[in-house]
């Protein structure tokens, strides 16, 4: 029986190993989240300044090839910040807020499910009194 | 070659916020040993098993399992690898069966029968009561359900966190008892308690936490000694 355990235990330990072994670290931090929010908050008024800046550019010349540049690095790249950043902003800000309101649910659920549990206890005790 | 530890943390720094609940901590789970993890209230043993579990994302040191760094590893992919925490509390859920409370645990891929079987087999008392609703049942059952949710899952690592909480002493025993067992079937097992002497009867190794520090570590027999000065702070 021993031999039997001893064999199933190491068998055991062999297969936690391997799946150890397999485990993808992102490497996590505390401030992940925080660090991707801080971004989205600030990445979206920079892409409106560069979209400014690319238009003031392009506005003080009539020559097409001369706006391009501002084009590209202000107008294109700034609309892509201001994209990046609002979407950054509300997938972090929405986890959070959702993160809350099913920490909610689930606490208001057990709630409930005590009063229910003490209830039927209660009603329990009448009916074996009687 | 000796096999590396199951568990081992180094030089965990980690807390909620800006404040800082465990400093440097140290601690070793060789495998298939049961190790306790003492110390009072707020000492950051809860804390300590929610690093190990990847709740908590330590601000300094390493979590190694079997030799690799798991730091940084999310709470769902241990858990498929085999760490199983049993929580303070016991985290059953109250308005379902007790064989629906197993059923949830077939997230492993183990079938729903597996799942009864091992649950059963280590609780028969369970299967008289398989029926009813968990918030029902008696502090020492909850406890067992717990349990029993938690080997239905074939762990490798059994983290426990205050198993005795809120029970009669005889039934605290009789837990222990099934601990015992669990260990002999080759799970490693870190239990995290406030009240050490039940602990010290089943454990193989034990360490003494306090203010978010390791104080002593070492067999159960040189814990037990040190028990009083480190609770209560009194000079050895």
């Amino acid at each position: 029986m021993d031999d039997i355990e001893g064999a199933d235990a190491s068998g055991r330990l062999a297969e936690f190993q391997s799946e150890v072994e397999r485990l993808r670290i992102r490497g996590s931090s505390p401030t992940t989240e925080q660090r991707f929010l801080t971004a989205g908050i600030v990445l979206m008024p920079l892409g409106v300044i560069l979209v400014l800046v690319g238009w003031f550019g392009a506005s003080g010349t009539t020559e097409f090839s001369s706006q391009v540049p501002y084009l590209i690095s202000g107008g294109i790249l700034g609309l892509t910040l201001a994209v990046v950043g609002a979407a950054l902003f509300l997938r972090y800000s929405l986890a959070r807020y959702f993160r809350y309101w099913l920490m909610r649910l689930i606490y208001e659920e057990r709630t409930s499910t005590d009063r229910q549990v003490d209830v039927l206890s209660r009603i329990e005790k009448l009916l074996n009194n009687s | 070659m000796a096999a590396p530890p199951v568990l081992e943390l180094r030089g965990i720094r980690a807390g909620y916020g800006r404040i800082e609940v465990l400093h440097a901590v140290d601690l070793v789970v060789p495998a298939g040993a049961v190790v306790g993890l003492l110390g009072p209230n707020g000492a950051g043993k809860t804390t300590t098993l929610a690093v190990i579990s990847g709740q908590v994302s330590p601000s300094a040191g390493h979590v190694y399992m079997l030799g690799r760094d798991v730091t940084g590893a999310s709470v769902d992919a241990l858990a498929r690898a085999g760490v199983c925490t049993i929580p303070e509390g016991r985290g059953i859920f109250p308005n379902l069966t007790v064989a629906e409370n197993i059923r949830m645990f077939t997230h492993r891929g183990v079938s729903r029968k597996e799942c009864e079987d091992r649950a059963f087999h280590h609780f028969p008392r369970l299967i008289e009561r398989r029926h009813v609703l968990a918030g029902r049942l008696s502090g020492g059952e909850q406890q067992m359900l717990s349990l029993a949710r938690g080997l239905a899952t074939e762990p490798a690592l059994l983290l426990l966190d205050e198993l005795s909480m809120g029970l009669a002493p005889i039934v605290v025993e009789e837990l222990y008892g099934i601990v015992a067992g669990i260990a002999r079937e080759g799970v490693s097992i870190l239990v995290v308690e406030q009240f050490a002497r039940t602990v010290l009867a089943v454990a193989d190794h034990a360490a003494i936490m306090t203010g978010g520090r390791v104080q002593h570590a070492g067999p159960p027999q040189e814990i037990e000694q040190a028990l009083s000065s480190a609770y209560l702070g009194a000079s050895a």
